[in-house]
């Protein structure tokens, strides 16, 4: 009923009512959109490169944004909102770039084994790189909580902001949903069913980047939750990217919004950093994975 | 043929300690306190002694070096150990998650005993002494969790290692970090310092505590490293050998794992340095156990040294983690393995 209130009628005097409008609600809304994101770029991921570990946190794409955010924080800090979030989604491609780039090198580099080895290394690299720009420059404070994900203090414009940037994504992802689902089933049949698999991959790697982007820039990094989702997504509905997109959107948001419940009550009056719930969960889930499937390539 | 690689051996040796000593030096003469190598000689040999040199000498700088150098030790006879067992060149103790393992079991200690690592004092050493053999509990049960994972058919799948071992690694990170935030804040920096693997807090307490672990665990993997010559064989003609595999294997591991678990309780996770010093040691002694062991030792002793020493004077008057220096460089060192790798 307040919460109700504090929408309809606010108040300003009433304090429930500012912690509700300033707190509660861009947290909620926040962990919801990032949740959608994340779970909707692993998907992609999975989709396009045929590889079941393929997720924006083991591929190094997480790692790449926080990265640029670092730098950028130090050498420009007080940039605006919006520049934040583009620089972000540079910082994606470039991790994205490096891990796939060395994947390709390296014989036999793009096997799920391999390129998440890769995707892990680079992405230690990066982190331990921004750490001592910011040891050096003396803002490590500040930029640590860009890497410990900070799901309670969410900027309300920055959250307004960044919906457009993940709308795009999401709506890019829906749009290439079709031929995912024709590159998932191998390079040889999409080719033959006359699909252009590089313009294909070109838009789905844009739509990862938009997501894992805006992401990153809203809370930080967080990871498996790009990776756990769309496979318990494949196990519900099917093998249609038509269908895993948009449920991937739904089972994401709810997932995160459950991990950031956990986090906050499992050590009332403490908070446990969301990324630790997930990864109790994800790593189990991950482990079942490795033991499933090996080292084939899977969609 | 022996006579000229057991030449090449004792050269290799004997360039390495020079370079040891060579390290140690710049960590004694350099730092926010710089003093001429004749100072230092003065103070260690007790001629003169002045009272501002003993304190940064004997309580911050030597200690230090002695701690980097058996770490790196540590760190790369366990690697060399591990990469040996599995027969995969990209095996180790960190990326496996063996620190991973250890790390948490000495934060669980932490948190349940409320020991201070940052400011400890004489009357914490039980507790100091104590640690190891938590870390070697908590590395123990991260060992059998990657093996129990990666096997499969009795096999151990290469590739499957490694993923487990990142997993692993993820996994034991969270509980560190879960465990970490519930403790009072100062237990909590502390942990955060010592988890972010440095020694910049180096203290003669520590070596003590770890100072058995390498020495006896170092003599026993280097009198029992002509069997990971053998391992390099096929299963079936080392068995017909006589030589129980499974069993060694265990032992092996069990005294790797111990190596860096007393390591870990020191300085934190320090990655890579047991990964890049064995392969070193390999290119410049050639694939003998008996040879490539203590020369990767040293190599680890001397790399340590030299990221301690970068860590600390390249941003003062910050400090920058050994660890993270560490990773820097070894991580382009093991992107270059994997590129050169064969299949």
């Amino acid at each position: 009923m307040t919460v109700w209130n504090s929408i309809s009628q606010f108040d300003a005097n009433n304090i429930d009512h500012q912690i509700i409008r300033t707190s509660r609600i861009p947290r909620a809304a926040a962990v919801i959109l990032v949740g959608a994101f994340l779970a909707v770029a692993g998907a992609v991921m999975q989709g396009i490169t045929r590889n079941y570990l393929a997720s924006p946190s083991l591929m190094g794409v997480n790692d790449g944004s926080a990265f640029v955010i670092t730098i950028a924080l130090v050498f420009f800090p007080g940039l605006p909102n919006y520049q934040m979030i583009l620089l972000s989604m540079v910082g994606s491609c470039i991790g994205a770039g490096l891990v796939f780039g060395f994947g390709s090198i390296i014989r036999n580099g793009l096997s799920p084994v391999r390129l998440a080895i890769i995707g892990t290394v680079i992405g230690t690299f990066l982190s331990s790189i921004a750490t001592a720009i910011a040891m050096y420059f003396q803002v490590s404070q500040t930029v640590s909580s860009w890497y410990n994900t900070k799901v309670h203090m969410v900027d309300a414009d920055m959250l307004l902001l960044s919906i457009p940037f993940g709308l795009l994504g999401l709506f890019l992802a829906i749009l290439a949903a079709r031929a995912i689902t024709i590159s998932s089933l191998g390079e040889d049949i999409a080719v033959g069913l006359g699909q252009k698999t590089k313009a294909i991959r070109l838009i789905s790697m844009f739509a990862v980047v938009c997501l894992t982007g805006t992401a990153v820039a809203l809370v930080g990094k967080i990871a498996f939750v790009g990776l756990v989702i769309p496979h318990i997504t494949r196990f519900i509905v099917g093998v249609d990217y038509r269908y895993i997109i948009p449920c991937s959107a739904v089972l994401g948001a709810f997932f995160l919004s459950l991990c950031d419940l956990i986090g906050r009550y499992v050590n009332f009056p403490y908070e446990t950093p969301i990324g630790v719930v997930t990864a109790l969960i994800g790593v189990p889930f991950f482990l079942f994975l490795i033991r499933k499937f090996g080292g084939e390539q899977r969609g | 043929m022996a006579n000229h690689s057991s030449r090449r051996f004792l050269f290799t040796v004997f360039v390495l300690l020079i370079f040891i000593i060579g390290a140690s030096y710049l960590h004694l003469t350099n730092g926010v306190f710089d003093m001429s190598i004749v100072d230092v000689l003065k103070t260690l040999l007790r001629v003169d002694s002045n009272v501002n040199y003993d304190l940064v000498i004997f309580e911050f700088r030597l200690p230090r070096i002695v701690i980097a150098g058996l770490v790196g030790v540590g760190l790369s006879i366990a690697g060399v150990v591990l990469q040996g067992i599995t027969r995969n060149g990209l095996a180790d103790p960190g990326i496996l998650g063996i620190n991973a393992g250890a790390g948490a079991a000495v934060v669980i200690f932490m948190f349940f005993f409320q020991v201070r690592l940052v400011d400890a004092d004489i009357h914490s050493w039980l507790s100091i002494l104590m640690m190891p053999v938590f870390g070697f509990a908590g590395g123990a049960v991260a060992a059998a969790l990657i093996f129990i994972f990666a096997m499969k058919n009795r096999y151990l799948d290469m590739q499957r290692l490694i993923l487990t071992g990142i997993a692993i690694n993820s996994g034991f990170g969270a509980l560190s970090m879960y465990l970490s935030l519930k403790m009072n804040e100062k237990d909590y920096e502390s942990a955060a310092v010592w988890m972010a693997g440095s020694i910049y807090n180096a203290n003669w307490i520590f070596i003590v505590s770890m100072l058995p672990w390498v020495i006896i665990l170092g003599i026993y993997l280097y009198k029992k490293a002509y069997l990971l010559d053998y391992f390099q064989l096929e299963e079936g003609s080392i068995t017909s050998l006589g030589i129980e595999v499974e069993k060694e294997k265990i032992k092996l591991l069990l005294a790797s794992v111990g190596l860096v678990s007393a390591c870990v309780s020191v300085s934190g996770s320090i990655g890579f340095i047991g990964l890049m010093a064995p392969h070193i040691a390999k290119q410049l002694v050639g694939i003998r156990h008996q040879y490539v062991l203590p020369v990767s030792a040293l190599i680890g002793a001397t790399l340590l040294i030299i990221a301690d020493f970068i860590g600390k004077t390249v941003f003062a008057p910050a400090e920058l983690a050994v660890g993270i220096v560490v990773s820097i460089i070894g991580i382009p060192y093991f992107l270059y393995l994997l590129v050169k790798a064969k299949e």
